[in-house]
């Protein structure tokens, strides 16, 4: 039996400033809550196939698929690790702030 | 395919072999066929992949007078290694890297005892002969010693000393 | 120290132009990623969870003052004004731009550094004891050897598409120091007889699927260093597996062919190689080795009666005496551990105004010296005692005087998933609440030498398998959870930490590993009894009692 489909949100690295960024429909954006959410696997896959020629265009690296709930109407990763990475920083202070 | 050397792209010299072999002249056959290939007058170049054992063509090196060493990606260092060897075990004759290697491994290949390099169309397309002639200028001597051409430092230091 | 001549000079500006002109066939498209990611990580730069990140190579963990100050202002121009030591003795950080990397290189290049090889399927940084040129037991500055290897490692026109990271340290002493026996080879300067030579280590690694080495050679001529090394790596290029990521370290290739039909192999090679043409030649070894001459160390005041006045003078300086210095072989000096685990830190973080701190005090008071260690620490290697009030008050002034080398608080932590993109679990804050948890120094000291090490995935960089107490992280289904290891020991006496059971949530740990520790001070058969011995005495079971018992 095929996997449940989970909204999902596309994300990958900008390519010159390496930080993490969402497909919204202007783009890519560093605001998880301003991207794209596929609520069907036909609709992801679109996305993907949009994303894979920002690859070809140089613009972003490694995009891929990270499963989301909706709050609100706004995408919140299910996973930790995507919690973290949508939230652009560590948990912790770093540097001076630490 | 595109087939270069460290002078810009080359002329293939190494017809590969069909389903028989030719009446005479050159030609390349895969691994799987040396054994018939030197029963015959043929000059011969034969094509190796990457997890042949080089101590196995040893008794071969005087009759084979080119040896091509398949790359199946260019991550797979394999070959720099049975390159090495070759040249070690007294191999004079052409030694051919044949794959997707790219052109910022052009002087480690020849280091290693590389010729020349034959390339798939769709990296030479991206990778034309120039990039790879403009990799030779890149380093000019290694720490290295022992390895074929540029000068080691530790060897020049001595000399400077 | 070592310095660079003209040659050095000239390979690593080299080095940086190719590197620049690899970032601009990649972003002109001539490079795809997956063709430039290799080249990236050999130039040691990852792109990680929010950004990329940039690893700089300290060979053999040695730094001067002036490196240390261009490494604060690369923190400040380039990054977020700070950086991370590592349990390679390097540096990251955390922050870079692809289009900055290149002048970043350059600048390191300027203060003769790189970031060549600190990642990628090659010889790795060669790392080596943090007390080269202090510890008693020394046959020779392991630095010596260490500098040869990094030069000969440095694209290395064979061996930089291995089929796996190639891990190398060096150690000069008796006492273990560089957690050699966990690396792909480990090297260890020996004599026999008169003659100066080497013991050769093979197919240690951690990860996946942790090994402890084998003796390769028990002594190898130091003329046939290179060679050997030569044929360690030929054999592994060859041999190793190439099918499986995790099944491609040397550590497996000595596994599954045995230790006894692996050094077969490499004698044969050995054997058949023309050693003249490959050995460095002897004018090369003494060349470095001038640069490694023991530093001419003022003759300063010494003797136990000055120890005791300056103990008696500052409790807190007192425990830090205790606690973060070592016995220099000459008289009236020490070596002065900096912790980089103050309470509530990131373990090996530092910032910019931390680093020129520690370079004005390694400038005045260390014959211009600082080495990095495994343990995410910085050692002043040449502090007389009478400057020694000095260094602490100079440390104290930046948060950098905790007590604690050695002690349960010096906990040696990955970046895990707060910066990982390989990462499972998160490893700094759970370091940080441990810390705070056990933050008193007379309970630390009580506990005595205790070291927990936690890595936020099976790779394994915070080398939880040695730690006495190591701390694995991993993803169950989207939530963090924690393995415990018990009784591991990264010293000449290896050891590999065995699981004490199911996994615990983010939240518990603090909790387990008080209730580990507790068991331990009930159990021991006197203070001076340590974790690791008594662990060794008593075993498992008790420590699985105390953990899943009566839930």
């Amino acid at each position: 039996m095929a996997k449940a489909f989970k909204a999902a949100v596309i994300t990958a690295n900008d390519l010159v400033e390496g930080h993490s960024v969402f497909l919204g429909p202007e783009g890519w954006t560093r605001r998880i809550d301003r991207a794209m959410v596929a609520l069907t696997e036909e609709q992801a896959a679109e996305f993907d196939a949009l994303a894979d020629r920002h690859v070809i265009e140089n613009s972003v690296v490694g995009p891929y698929r990270v499963d989301v709930t909706l709050e609100d109407g706004a995408p919140v990763p299910i996973s930790r690790r995507e919690q973290i990475r949508a939230a652009g920083a560590p948990t912790i202070a770093v540097g001076r702030a630490a | 395919m595109l087939l270069l050397d460290r002078t810009g792209a080359i002329d293939d010299l190494w017809p590969a072999s069909g389903e028989t072999l030719p009446a005479s002249g050159r030609v390349l056959v895969p691994l799987a066929r040396l054994e018939e290939a030197l029963e015959t007058g043929l000059e011969l170049g034969v094509e190796i992949p990457n997890t042949t054992d080089p101590r196995d063509l040893t008794p071969h090196l005087g009759r084979v007078a080119m040896i091509a060493v398949d790359f199946p990606g260019f991550a797979d260092g394999r070959g720099f290694s049975i390159a090495r060897r070759l040249r070690a075990e007294g191999f004079l004759g052409r030694l051919r890297a044949a794959g997707p290697v790219i052109s910022d491994q052009f002087s480690y290949l020849l280091q290693c005892g590389f010729d020349e390099v034959a390339l798939p169309e769709d990296v030479a397309e991206r990778q034309p002969a120039a990039h790879w002639l403009a990799q030779l200028d890149t380093i000019s001597a290694g720490y290295q010693r022992g390895i074929n051409g540029l000068g080691s430092i530790l060897d020049q230091r001595r000399g400077a000393g | 120290m070592y310095r660079y001549d003209e040659f050095d000079h000239r390979f690593v500006a080299e080095r940086a132009t190719e590197f620049r002109d690899q970032v601009r066939r990649r972003l002109a498209g001539h490079l795809t990623e997956a063709e430039f990611k290799p080249l990236r990580l050999m130039n040691g730069l990852y792109l990680q969870l929010h950004a990329y990140m940039l690893r700089v190579a300290i060979p053999y963990g040695t730094l001067s003052a002036r490196q240390m100050r261009q490494l604060a202002m690369i923190a400040e121009r380039w990054d977020k004004g700070y950086g991370h030591f590592t349990t390679r003795q390097n540096i990251q950080f955390n922050w870079p731009k692809l289009k900055d990397v290149p002048d970043i290189i350059d600048a390191l290049a300027e203060v003769e550094m790189h970031a060549i090889q600190t990642s990628g399927n090659c010889i790795r940084n060669t790392t080596s004891d943090p007390y080269a040129a202090v510890a008693p037991d020394e046959v020779e500055d392991p630095r010596i050897t260490a500098e040869l290897i990094r030069q000969w490692s440095s694209l290395h026109p064979e061996f930089t598409f291995l089929g796996r990271k190639f891990k190398i340290a060096v150690t000069g002493a008796e006492e273990d120091r560089t957690a050699l026996k966990l690396h792909d080879i480990g090297v260890q300067v020996v004599t026999r007889g008169t003659e100066i030579g080497y013991r050769v280590l093979v197919g240690g690694g951690m990860g996946r699927t942790p090994m402890i080495a084998k003796e390769l050679r028990d002594f190898l001529p130091r003329e046939d260093l290179l060679p050997y090394l030569e044929a360690a790596l030929r054999v592994y290029n060859l041999h190793g597996r190439r099918d499986n990521k995790y099944k491609a370290r040397i550590k497996i290739l000595v596994h599954e062919m045995g230790i006894d039909a692996y050094r077969a192999q490499v004698e044969a090679e050995f054997e058949s190689m023309d050693c003249d043409a490959v050995a460095a030649p002897s004018e090369e070894l003494a060349r470095i080795r001038a640069y490694f001459a023991p530093p001419a160390l003022p003759e300063r005041a010494e003797g136990a009666p000055l120890i005791s006045r300056m103990r008696a003078a500052n409790p807190e300086f007192s425990a830090w005496i205790d606690r973060n210095t070592f016995a220099h072989r000459v008289p009236g000096y020490v070596a002065a551990t900096i912790s980089l685990k103050p309470i509530g830190g990131a373990p090996g973080d530092a910032t910019a105004e931390q680093m020129r701190s520690m370079a004005d005090l390694a400038e005045r008071y260390s014959q211009d010296e600082m080495r990095v260690t495994h343990e995410q620490n910085v050692v002043l290697p040449h502090v007389a005692l009478e400057d020694l009030y000095k260094v602490w008050k100079g440390l104290s002034a930046i948060g950098l005087d905790a007590p604690n080398k050695g002690l349960v608080t010096d906990i040696i932590a990955c970046p895990g998933l707060d910066y990982c993109a390989l990462a499972t679990a998160r490893s700094i804050p759970v370091a940080q609440r441990i810390a705070e948890r056990f933050q008193a120094v007379e309970r630390q000291e009580e506990i005595g030498p205790l070291s927990i090490k936690i890595s936020g995935c099976i790779n394994a960089c915070g080398h939880h398998h040695v730690g006495h107490i190591g701390i694995l992280g991993l993803d169950r289904a989207g939530v963090e959870s924690y393995q415990i290891t018990l009784g591991g020991d990264a010293t000449e006496t290896a050891a590999l930490g065995e699981r004490t059971g199911p996994g615990f949530g983010y939240d518990e740990v603090p909790e387990v590993i008080e209730r580990i520790v507790d068991t331990y001070m009930d159990l021991r058969e006197h203070p001076r009894e340590s974790f690791l011995q008594a662990y060794r005495r008593v075993g498992m079971a008790p420590f699985k009692e105390a953990l899943y018992a009566a839930a």
